[in-house]
C-alpha cells in the first residue's frame, strides 16, 4: 500500500539537506512547502515560466493597439485642428500608450502568474494536511510518495536530515 | 556582522518570532484607546474636509482663491504634492527590489500602500478642478451620441491615463506581495471571518518551490516595469507646466526635476511613517535605526539634487536674459510669496544638510523635523510653481496675486485625515511589513 511520508523543518538547511537526499535516494518528492522561497537547485523545480514575456508581449501588444486607436480617432472618427497642430501629433500619441501598455503588461504578467502557479483554488488536498499550515508561518515541509512497507526508512532518512517532526500517512 | 544581521536585531533571527510580531497583532490583538483616538480624529477632519469640497461643488470653484491669472491654485497644488508622495512608494520598492537592498523588506510594504493611498487622493484633485466634476468621465474614450473623442493633446488626458495606470499598476504591484502574508494570516489561528477573507484573498497560495518562483519571476519583471513607470508618471506632471508658454515653466529640465522631487517628498513621507509604525506596532527590531539612517541618507542626497535643481533653473532665468524670467525671478525672491519660497529653499536644501552628520541621521527629533520640514517645503514648492508663474505672466493687465480661502485649507487638511485614517484602517487589516521578505532576511542574518 502506498504512504505519505510527512516532515517538517525549522531551518532551512535541514529542509534542503532532506530534499538533496530524497533526490539522491530516488524517493519521489509529492509537495515541498516552505514560508518564504528556497532555492532548491533541479530538485523540486518546475521549468521557469515565461512570465517576463508574456509580461512583455503583453505590455507591447496593448500599447499598440491603443496607439493604433488614438490614431483613428484623432484622424479618421473626430479630426480636429488645434492650432495648427498636425492630426497626427506622434510625440505626444504616444503618452498615453506607454501608460497603459505597462498597465497592461501588471495584467498579463498577472494573469501568467496566476495560471502558472495554479492559484484561484481555494480547496485543495494540500490544506486538508496539518503540517502545510505551518509552512506558511515558520516550518518547511516534505511529503515523498512510498511503499507502507519502507515508510519506517524513510521517516529515519527525514529524521536524520534534521526533520522536528515526521509522520506517516497510509492512502 | 552580515549584511542582513545590520538589518534585524537577533531577537528577530527566528520564523516564529517575526510572524508572530507582525501578524499576531492583526489576527489576536484589539485596536488600542490610541489607534481609536487617532482614527476618530482623523475621520473628523476628514469629514470636515468632504464637507468643504460638498460645498464647492454647491457653490463652484468661486469658494476658492483662484482667479481669472492663478487659474490653477490649491487643488492642483495639492494634486501634484500628493502624486510625488505616491510615485516615491512604487519607486522605492522597485528600485531597491533591483538593487537587492536588504533595507527594503522592512519598508517596502507600508511604502506601497502609502503609494496607493496618496494617488488615489492625488486623482481627485483634477476632478474637483474641473469645475463640472461629474463630467470627469468625458476623458475616456466612449462611444457617445456626440460623437466626440479626447483632445489627445490635452494635458488633461495625460494626467487621466497615467493617473489610472500607475494606480492600478501600483495595485497590482502592491497585492503580488501580499499574497503569501494573506496565506499565513489565514493559516494562523483568529477570527474566523477575517481568516476566510484573507484566505479568499490569497487566492489558495500554498508556498511550493513553483509558486514562489513564479511570484518571484512577476515581482522582479513588475519591478523592471514600474521604475521607467513611475518616471513617466511624474515626468508627465512635470510635462503639464513644461509643455506651456509661461515663463518659469517652460523648462526642459521639469520632468526629472518633478521626479527628483517626488522621490524626496516620498522618501519623506515613508520615514515618518517608519517612525510612526515601528513606535506603535513594537517593531523597532525590524525597522531598526540603520534604516532611518538610510532613509536619511536618501533625503540628503535627493536634497543636494534638488537644490541643484533649484540653482539652475534660476541660473537659467539669469543666462537667458529674458524679460519675463527675470521679473519671475525676482518676484520670487522679492514679491509677496518669497517667505514661501525661503521657506521652500530651508525645508527642501538645507535642513537635510543635517545629515551629514551620523548621530543626526539616527535622531528621532531631528528626523521628524527634517522629514515634516521636506513635507512642508515640497508643498510650497507645488503652490509656488502654480502662483509665482500665474501671478506675473507674460500679460501685466493680467497680474493677480493668488490668496486660498479657508475651504482650500479644509480640502487640503480632509486629504490629510482622508490618508491617515485609510492607512489606521489598513494597517488593522494587513501586514505592513513582509513577513516572507523578513523571514528570508533572518534566516540570512542567522547563517
Amino acid at each position: 500500500m502506498t504512504a505519505l511520508a510527512l516532515a517538517s523543518f525549522e531551518r532551512e538547511a535541514a529542509f534542503r539537506a532532506a530534499v538533496s537526499r530524497a533526490g539522491a535516494e530516488q524517493r519521489r518528492i509529492v509537495g515541498l512547502w516552505s514560508p518564504y522561497p528556497v532555492e532548491l537547485g533541479d530538485i523540486g523545480e518546475e521549468p521557469a515560466a515565461p512570465i517576463p514575456w508574456i509580461a512583455c508581449l503583453g505590455g507591447l501588444g496593448a500599447a499598440i493597439l491603443f496607439y493604433a486607436f488614438i490614431w483613428w480617432t484623432a484622424t479618421q472618427a473626430y479630426p480636429f485642428d488645434s492650432g495648427g497642430r498636425p492630426l497626427h501629433s506622434w510625440q505626444v500619441f504616444l503618452i498615453a500608450p506607454i501608460e497603459l501598455g505597462a498597465l497592461a503588461a501588471a495584467v498579463a504578467g498577472m494573469i501568467a502568474f496566476l495560471i502558472r502557479a495554479r492559484m484561484t483554488r481555494l480547496h485543495h488536498p494540500a490544506f486538508d494536511i496539518a503540517e502545510v499550515e505551518r509552512a506558511s508561518s515558520d516550518h518547511f515541509v516534505i511529503a515523498l510518495s512510498c511503499d507502507e512497507t519502507e515508510g519506517g526508512d524513510v521517516l529515519a532518512l527525514l529524521t536524520r536530515a534534521g526533520a522536528v517532526h515526521s509522520r506517516l500517512v497510509t492512502r | 556582522m552580515s549584511d542582513a544581521a545590520r538589518w534585524l536585531l537577533p531577537s528577530m533571527h527566528d520564523h516564529r518570532a517575526i510572524t508572530d510580531a507582525i501578524a499576531g497583532p492583526l489576527v489576536e490583538g484589539q485596536a488600542g484607546r490610541r489607534w481609536w483616538i487617532a482614527l476618530l480624529a482623523s475621520l473628523l477632519v476628514a469629514g470636515v474636509g468632504a464637507i468643504a469640497t460638498g460645498i464647492s461643488f454647491a457653490y463652484g470653484p468661486g469658494m476658492w482663491g483662484n482667479n481669472s491669472a492663478v487659474v490653477w491654485g490649491f487643488p492642483i497644488a495639492n494634486y501634484v504634492w500628493w502624486i510625488g508622495i505616491g510615485n516615491a512608494g512604487t519607486l522605492i520598492s522597485a528600485l531597491l527590489l533591483l538593487t537587492r537592498q536588504k533595507w527594503r523588506n522592512a519598508i517596502n510594504r507600508f511604502a506601497e500602500a502609502m503609494t496607493i493611498l496618496a494617488v488615489s487622493i492625488a486623482g481627485l484633485f483634477p476632478i474637483i478642478h474641473l469645475g463640472r466634476p461629474m463630467y470627469f468621465y468625458w476623458m475616456a474614450p466612449y462611444p457617445n451620441t456626440m460623437d466626440l473623442w479626447p483632445q489627445w493633446r490635452s494635458a488633461l488626458v495625460w494626467d487621466f491615463w497615467a493617473i489610472l495606470s500607475y494606480l492600478l499598476f501600483s495595485l497590482i504591484f502592491f497585492y503580488l506581495g501580499l499574497i503569501p502574508d494573506l496565506a499565513t494570516l489565514r493559516d494562523r489561528k483568529g477570527p474566523r471571518r477575517w481568516r476566510r477573507i484573507w484566505g479568499a484573498f490569497a487566492l489558495g497560495w500554498q508556498g511550493t518551490p513553483g509558486q514562489w518562483r513564479a511570484h518571484q519571476r512577476l515581482q522582479r519583471t513588475m519591478a523592471v516595469i514600474a521604475t521607467p513607470l513611475v518616471c513617466s508618471v511624474h515626468s508627465i506632471v512635470g510635462l503639464d507646466f513644461a509643455a506651456s508658454l509661461m515663463p518659469g515653466w517652460t523648462e526642459s529640465i521639469f520632468p526629472p526635476y518633478f521626479v527628483v522631487g517626488a522621490y524626496f517628498s516620498g522618501f519623506a513621507m515613508v520615514l515618518l511613517l517608519a517612525l510612526v509604525i515601528r513606535h506603535a506596532l513594537g517593531l523597532e527590531a525590524m525597522i531598526r535605526t540603520a534604516h532611518l539612517d538610510a532613509c536619511a541618507k536618501m533625503l540628503l542626497a535627493a536634497g543636494s539634487v534638488m537644490l541643484l535643481a533649484y540653482g539652475s533653473e534660476w541660473l537659467s532665468a539669469l543666462w537667458t536674459g529674458e524679460a519675463a524670467d527675470l521679473r519671475f525671478l525676482a518676484f520670487s525672491f522679492t514679491g509677496p510669496y518669497a517667505g514661501l519660497t525661503y521657506g521652500m529653499i530651508l525645508g527642501n536644501c538645507l535642513l537635510p544638510q543635517l545629515f551629514w552628520s551620523p548621530a543626526l541621521r539616527r535622531s528621532v527629533p531631528v528626523l521628524v523635523i527634517v522629514a515634516l520640514g521636506v513635507l512642508v517645503g515640497m508643498y510650497f514648492e507645488r503652490i509656488l510653481i502654480l502662483c509665482n508663474t500665474l501671478s506675473i505672466g507674460y500679460e501685466p493687465a493680467a497680474w493677480t496675486l493668488y490668496v486660498p480661502t479657508i475651504v482650500d485649507f479644509l480640502i487640503l487638511a480632509g486629504t490629510a485625515g482622508l490618508f491617515v485614517s485609510a492607512f489606521l484602517l489598513l494597517s488593522r487589516v494587513i501586514p505592513l511589513v513582509p513577513m516572507y521578505e523578513m523571514r528570508e532576511l533572518a534566516e540570512e542574518a542567522r547563517a
